[in-house]
């Protein structure tokens, strides 16, 4: 066995000396190779995608149209249900109703996933950014992060089921999601607006693709990292895998998956800043044009709402993995 | 009960080749040199009688938690068949599909962990009706059942707990109850009390053994200790190496150690609560008084028997067919002869009876009898109240000492 491992070693290491020599002494080594495969002075590459996203474009427009309206109807769906409020109530001392009475809805909510810290923190600034007119771009930004975050969710944790219990799917996964995550982020960019035109659809496909990684991740760690003895115990009272699954390797995974949700929801946030580039609006809307007409301060005030609203769903969905059991 | 045949467990992939190396009498480790495969079970049979309680004792790294998981098949075994018989039918588990399998490990072996394995999402309660919701039972039926078992293990009052909640022992008598609730007959249990303090474990083992003597569940017990081993099993087998080096009762192990590795165990283990008297018993010529020359014992047609005449110790005894001992004179005294058997309750006051033992009774008690009684000697009685012999203090000190001169008599 050992011996075979060696071989094998000896064999590839040759075999990687052989082509990658030419490289190194082009012309003077002269091998027979090389001189086969006669590189031009580079490989087109660029054009060859440029070619295929065209063709995509051209012939799954119909495909991308459905995804858009897809897309469009989750987004707006999210943005009608926090603006609708406003129809329902009168102004109050010039101040609409709705507001307190969101911002405490909202930090009822907080009490009640978190703690009281993070209720009051998200009730007063919610009331900060009104003061700040900003809250319709917040308001838009925020559906348009879950939109994004729901469909990466309804995405990643099954894919991080099936890799938490394939080592295949797991071994296949791994190099895309790599490639998913490190890709610079604005490079998605331009594929999705030829794709999917300018708007909401493309940037929350870039965020969904940013975003999709960590959860997918964190869901088969969670699975992968339960105690043997445990996933034992389920089974030897007769468990098929399906309650298996769902009686006790998804609730004990629970606090990684969790975790994978709260770091999803984040990098939607801040990708669906960076998607207001391709026109998706909301706050980040505000900081580019802050950026494109050099006014810092609007600039920055847009930011610290993205801040604020970072901040309140990190809190948000970071105890629930945990509220159940500390009790 | 339960039947295994020839059960290997070879780890690594293509066992085959190991297999054919491990019939042909290699040892573990050349085959590790040689496949790179570990061989974790070496061709264990044994058979385990309903109601049983059978520990399986060894090192870790013997195989013994493997063996165990082969049963119930949360392992595969690489060759071999388990049998499982019940109501007159045979089933034989290693040939299940899963399908069927599933049903076995619903309905007919439940298992207990190490590490309690609890379900910390769960309370107390859900995590004893699980078996059950797997077998979908009635929800009512569910409730009512958990609450008898948390009764019996005196856990009811934190069926709403969360397990994080509860220390080693009540975590893992919630572990118990989650494998009785199924009604399984079989119960596999992993070194169920191996994590928990040693005060603790002893009292976990004695409420065990209470449950047990209720229940009668047959047990396949895995365990590391040889003192937990003796103390619970009926019947042992010590495992090395992934084989059973020997198997008895452990009356059996402690007076003949077969190898080397079980004597090593054996020297360090306590024997007072596992040599019965029946083990240390002296026909009446035999037993080392002072003076023997009197003795005079052929059998029980006589009614009466002088065992020693410096000492003037005599029992006297009626009847024809079955004796009953009445009373005896020590020292001149007349004493009655009191009966004690197993757990019985050994009255304080020395120098008022004669003990007399039933054949099952251990070392440890027979001590203590002799003290209470202020006496050297204690008569040991068959099952049906015949008079097998003596016990004086040569073959008790010769027990502690493990110096067996006549071994086991069985």
């Amino acid at each position: 066995m050992k011996q075979n491992k060696l071989i094998n070693a000896v064999l590839l290491a040759a075999v990687l000396l052989f082509l990658s020599a030419p490289a190194f002494s082009q012309e003077k080594m002269g091998l027979a190779l090389w001189k086969i495969i006669k590189p031009k002075s580079k490989i087109p590459l660029p054009l060859w995608i440029e070619e295929g996203v065209d063709w995509l474009a051209i012939n799954f427009s119909s495909f991308f149209d459905s995804i858009t309206y897809l897309i469009n109807s989750i987004n707006n769906f999210f943005f009608s249900f926090f603006s609708f409020f406003p129809v329902l109530t009168p102004n109050l001392f010039g101040v609409p109703l709705y507001i307190p009475i969101l911002a405490f809805v909202l930090a009822l909510i907080a009490y009640f996933v978190s703690n009281w810290k993070v209720s009051i923190f998200t009730f007063f600034s919610l009331v900060l950014i009104f003061i700040l007119g900003l809250w319709k771009e917040t308001i838009q930004t925020f559906s348009l992060t879950l939109t994004a975050a729901f469909i990466a969710l309804v995405l990643a944790i099954p894919l991080g089921i099936l890799a938490g219990k394939s080592d295949s799917v797991e071994a296949g996964l791994r190099p895309i999601l790599d490639f998913m995550q490190t890709m610079p982020v604005f490079v998605y960019l331009i594929p999705a607006v030829m794709f999917f035109g300018i708007g909401v659809a493309p940037g929350v496909i870039a965020t969904i693709i940013f975003a999709l990684p960590p959860a997918v991740r964190l869901t088969a760690l969670g699975l992968r990292e339960l105690p043997v003895e445990i996933v034992e115990a389920g089974k030897s009272f007769g468990c098929n895998p399906f309650e298996l699954l769902w009686k006790v390797e998804l609730p004990m995974a629970r606090p990684s998956i969790m975790a994978g949700v709260n770091q999803s929801i984040m990098m939607c946030l801040s990708m669906v800043v960076i998607a207001a580039l391709i026109g998706a609006g909301g706050l980040g809307g505000e900081v580019v044009r802050g950026i494109q007409r050099m006014m810092v301060g609007r600039g920055i005030v847009a930011g610290i709402a993205v801040v604020i609203v970072a901040v309140i769903l990190d809190r948000m969905t970071r105890y629930v993995g945990q509220v159940k059991r500390a009790s | 009960m339960i039947k295994v045949e020839h059960i290997y467990k070879i780890f690594g992939e293509k066992p085959q080749e190991a297999i054919r190396l491990v019939k042909e009498g290699k040892s573990k480790k050349e085959i590790h040199t040689e496949t790179g495969k570990v061989v974790a079970v070496d061709n264990v049979s044994f058979e385990v009688k309903e109601g049983e309680l059978f520990v399986v004792m060894g090192l870790s790294g013997s195989g013994k938690s493997t063996l165990l998981r082969c049963i119930n098949r949360l392992i595969e075994p690489t060759s071999g068949k388990v049998y499982l018989k019940m109501d007159n039918k045979q089933l034989e588990i290693t040939s299940l599909k899963k399908r069927e399998l599933r049903e076995v490990r619903k309905k007919m072996v439940s298992m207990v962990f190490q590490s309690f394995a609890l379900f910390p999402h769960k309370t107390v309660l859900s995590n004893v009706t699980f078996g059950m919701e797997v077998q979908k039972k009635e929800k009512r039926y569910q409730r009512e059942k958990a609450g008898q078992i948390l009764n019996m293990v005196g856990l009811e009052e934190w069926a709403n707990s969360y397990p994080s909640h509860l220390s080693g022992g009540m975590q893992q008598r919630v572990g118990l109850s989650r494998a009785l609730a199924t009604e399984a007959k079989v119960l596999l249990m992993d070194e169920p009390f191996s994590a928990l303090d040693p005060l603790i474990r002893v009292r976990m083992q004695d409420e065990f053994l209470k449950l047990q003597d209720k229940l009668q569940r047959t047990i396949i017990f895995v365990t590391h200790d040889l003192d937990e081993a003796l103390k619970l099993g009926n019947r042992i087998a010590i495992m090395e190496n992934g084989q059973i080096v020997q198997m008895g009762t452990p009356e059996q192990i402690i007076l003949n150690p077969k190898t080397e590795y079980v004597a090593k165990f054996v020297e360090n283990a306590d024997p007072s609560g596992v040599i019965t008297a029946e083990t240390m018993v002296r026909t009446i010529p035999e037993c080392s008084l002072p003076l023997r020359k009197v003795c005079k014992i052929e059998g029980e047609e006589r009614p009466f028997y002088l065992i020693d005449k410096e000492r003037q110790i005599y029992l006297s005894a009626d009847g024809d067919e079955e004796i009953k001992l009445k009373k005896a004179q020590i020292m001149g005294k007349d004493l009655p002869i009191r009966v004690i058997g197993e757990g019985d309750k050994i009255a304080q006051e020395g120098g008022k009876y004669l003990p007399a033992v039933k054949s099952k009774v251990v070392l440890r008690d027979i001590i203590r009898i002799m003290m209470r009684a202020n006496l050297p000697l204690v008569l040991v009685l068959s099952n049906k109240g015949r008079l097998k012999g003596v016990i004086t203090e040569k073959p008790l000190f010769q027990t502690i000492l493990k110096e067996h001169p006549k071994g086991s008599e069985e």
